[in-house]
């Protein structure tokens, strides 16, 4: 396999200062380029914390994590430009208008005059949200705030894309719509989009693989079908349920 | 990094325009401030000097004595003095109950025959040098001048009044020793020739400013105001910037911010940079008010001084001190009511130690001492060097030198927290 086509995460452990126990041990993980990768597991599994590491924005305690032949702390500037990143909070200026935020998003990205205009027109067109490109983000609905949160996060055509349970407090319909566009961009893009989510329908149906985690430990990983089919059971929901109902009780 | 500073200029200054309560703070504050306080101060001197603080003279004596008194008051312009004597009052109460109800700051009350007492007096105290004899007890009488005080008297005032009146008590002593002196020598000598007593006082007082240059340059409420407030509002920019800074360190923006390619000193470096011309911006409009506005309103017109670059520096000086409190404050708190309530009461607790208030030379010499430590009264004296004893770069060197300072330690010290919370986080 070429290293040069995915993501790869070895021997990745993370504790956090004064703290007792590891928010992540040991996670070895290989995402190959241009698949949908959903990173699963209840509140408080370590799924923030992989996607801080993965982002740069921590240091890991050990391991490496290597993007396309990139390792993360050598190169973490030229990773950066190649990353997209959706936290789980509404990471825009909520007094700006939704336009404005992208403008200056994407000029820290290096995009500028046409470029950029073309690049946010035609994000806001697919995502249908030029009616409200120019309100204030503190007036958006719910849902329009994920969607500029997502927006901001693909302008400057990333080739990796983080989110962070970017479908959370939407309702179902939201969620699927999202997660078709997701799903178009991917394809249209060539994009490898690493997500996290306690959503396991919703993971069963986008994800090409999963990989299932409690109390910072990688406890299944795979595509969804086949690890429903080793398990014997019915739904991704039922192995999560199972093996975390096992980490509880053993 | 040119445009990812360019990028963050655009984006704080439209998150500014957008930012109502810190445009109050930053804009109208200052305005506001500067004019209400130039021209109560203005306002209060004005109308002492044109109308006169009331002093009621009780002169019971109608001779030198009493009249020497009202003289000397009716030569302080400040003073406004009403003659009358006890006939026109019915008891002493009388006369302090005209004074409680606000009628008389003062009242002077000089006793009937005051000036026959004071002449019994020195006639004693003289003739037992030329009779060569003892003065015996009763020789010599009390003269009781009463003075009875407004409780909202400042103590300045009354021990104004208090020393005008014995100086002219002292005069009038002195003259009527001579008069008597001259009357014994003149019987001792057997001359006719009277000795003339001038009644001009030898000593002349000359008044002036101790200024270095710029001749035009007078001390006055304005050019003792203007720079006082501008600088205790500039200050107040800490609290939208630190909210500002504090917003940005929320969850979700923190983790943008701290993914998008650069380091976040290029985003903070735009932050600082506009806040840094929001101040400067703030500067140049007190100036134009005290150039142009105040004048309109009947004000004096604020004088710059001769030295205009120096001027220019200490304003950036204090911009940049202001912006490295504000960015301090802001890396240490976690919400923005922290640094906003902590922010608010220690400018002021600053501009209080710094002499914006009360001038540093009438507080005790502890406080005096503290005083050193406040950068606003670095920035106050800086500029009272330039605006009112026509200083240059030379006088305001130190005081810029240690603003400047204050801004590199405020620089670190926000690094070592902000890298402090990032570790323990």
């Amino acid at each position: 396999m070429n290293p040069n086509s995915f993501i790869s995460i070895q021997n990745l452990s993370k504790k956090y200062p004064n703290a007792d126990v590891f928010a992540l041990k040991e996670l070895n993980l290989k995402i190959p380029e241009g698949q949908i990768f959903g990173f699963l597991g209840p509140n408080g599994a370590g799924k923030t914390t992989f996607f801080s590491l993965l982002s740069g924005l921590f240091k890991p305690s050990s391991g490496t994590i290597s993007i396309f032949g990139l390792t993360l702390n050598e190169n973490r500037e030229q990773i950066k430009k190649i990353m997209g990143v959706v936290p789980q909070d509404i990471a825009l200026y909520p007094t700006l208008s939704g336009k404005q935020n992208l403008m200056y998003i994407g000029r820290m990205y290096g995009l500028q005059g046409d470029t950029l205009n073309k690049r946010v027109n035609e994000l806001l067109s697919f995502f249908d949200f030029q009616q409200n490109m120019d309100k204030k983000v503190i007036n958006y609905s719910g849902g329009m705030k994920r969607k500029i949160n997502l927006i901001a996060g693909l302008l400057h055509q990333p080739k990796v894309l983080l989110l962070d349970e970017p479908t959370a407090g939407m309702d179902v319909q939201s969620r699927i719509k999202m997660m078709q566009h997701l799903t178009n961009l991917s394809n249209k893009e060539k994009m490898t989009i690493l997500y996290t989510s306690h959503y396991m329908e919703q993971a069963q149906i986008f994800c090409q693989r999963v990989a299932i985690i409690d109390q910072g430990r990688l406890l299944k990983s795979g595509p969804p079908d086949d690890l429903i089919k080793q398990e014997n059971a019915k739904s991704l929901e039922d192995i999560l349920l199972s093996l975390t109902l096992q980490n509880v009780n053993g | 990094m040119f445009e990812r500073l360019h990028a963050s200029i655009i984006k704080e200054f439209q998150l500014l325009i957008k930012d109502k309560t810190g445009l109050t703070i930053l804009f109208i504050m200052p305005v506001v401030l500067i004019f209400i306080m130039t021209m109560i101060q203005h306002e209060a001197y004005k109308s002492i000097n044109e109308t006169g603080i009331p002093v009621l003279l009780i002169n019971d004596d109608q001779e030198r004595l009493g009249n020497a008194v009202k003289s000397s008051f009716e030569q302080t312009p400040i003073i406004q003095v009403v003659e009358k004597t006890s006939a026109d009052f019915s008891d002493k109460d009388q006369i302090r109950q005209s004074v409680l109800d606000g009628n008389y700051m003062v009242a002077v009350i000089v006793p009937k025959d005051a000036t026959k007492i004071l002449k019994h007096d020195i006639e004693n105290i003289m003739g037992q040098f030329f009779d060569e004899t003892e003065l015996k007890p009763g020789d010599l009488k009390e003269i009781k001048v009463d003075l009875i005080v407004d409780p909202i008297a400042r103590e300045s005032f009354v021990m104004a009044i208090s020393s005008g009146l014995k100086e002219a008590i002292a005069n009038i002593k002195t003259q009527v020793m001579f008069q008597l002196m001259a009357e014994n020598m003149k019987e001792a000598l057997g001359t006719e020739q009277d000795m003339k007593i001038p009644e001009k006082d030898f000593f002349q007082f000359n008044e002036e400013y101790a200024i270095s240059e710029g001749k035009g340059l007078v001390p006055n409420a304005v050019q003792h105001n203007v720079p006082a407030w501008a600088i205790f509002s500039i200050f107040f920019i800490v609290v939208p910037l630190a909210a500002s800074i504090i917003n940005e360190r929320s969850e979700g923006l923190f983790i943008r911010l701290n993914t998008l390619p650069g380091s976040y000193l290029s985003i903070l470096s735009g932050k600082l940079l506009i806040y840094i011309i929001m101040a400067l911006i703030q500067f140049a409009i007190v100036i134009f008010i005290g150039k142009y506005l105040l004048p309109l309103l009947g004000l004096p017109i604020l004088n710059l001084g001769p030295h205009k670059l120096p001027l220019v520096i200490l304003c950036i000086a204090v911009s940049m001190t202001a912006i490295g409190y504000g960015l301090l404050l802001g890396t240490f708190f976690d919400t923005p009511a922290q640094s906003s309530i902590f922010g608010g009461i220690s400018i002021l607790i600053l501009s209080a130690l710094g002499g914006i208030w009360v001038p540093v030379s009438v507080m005790p010499p502890i406080m005096q001492s503290i005083a050193e430590f406040s950068p606003l009264n670095w920035a106050l004296n800086g500029f009272y060097e330039l605006f009112i004893k026509g200083g240059s770069w030379v006088n305001i060197q130190n005081n810029v030198l240690k603003l400047s300072l204050f801004f590199v330690v405020s620089l670190f010290g926000s690094f070592f927290i902000y890298k402090t919370k990032i570790n323990f986080s």
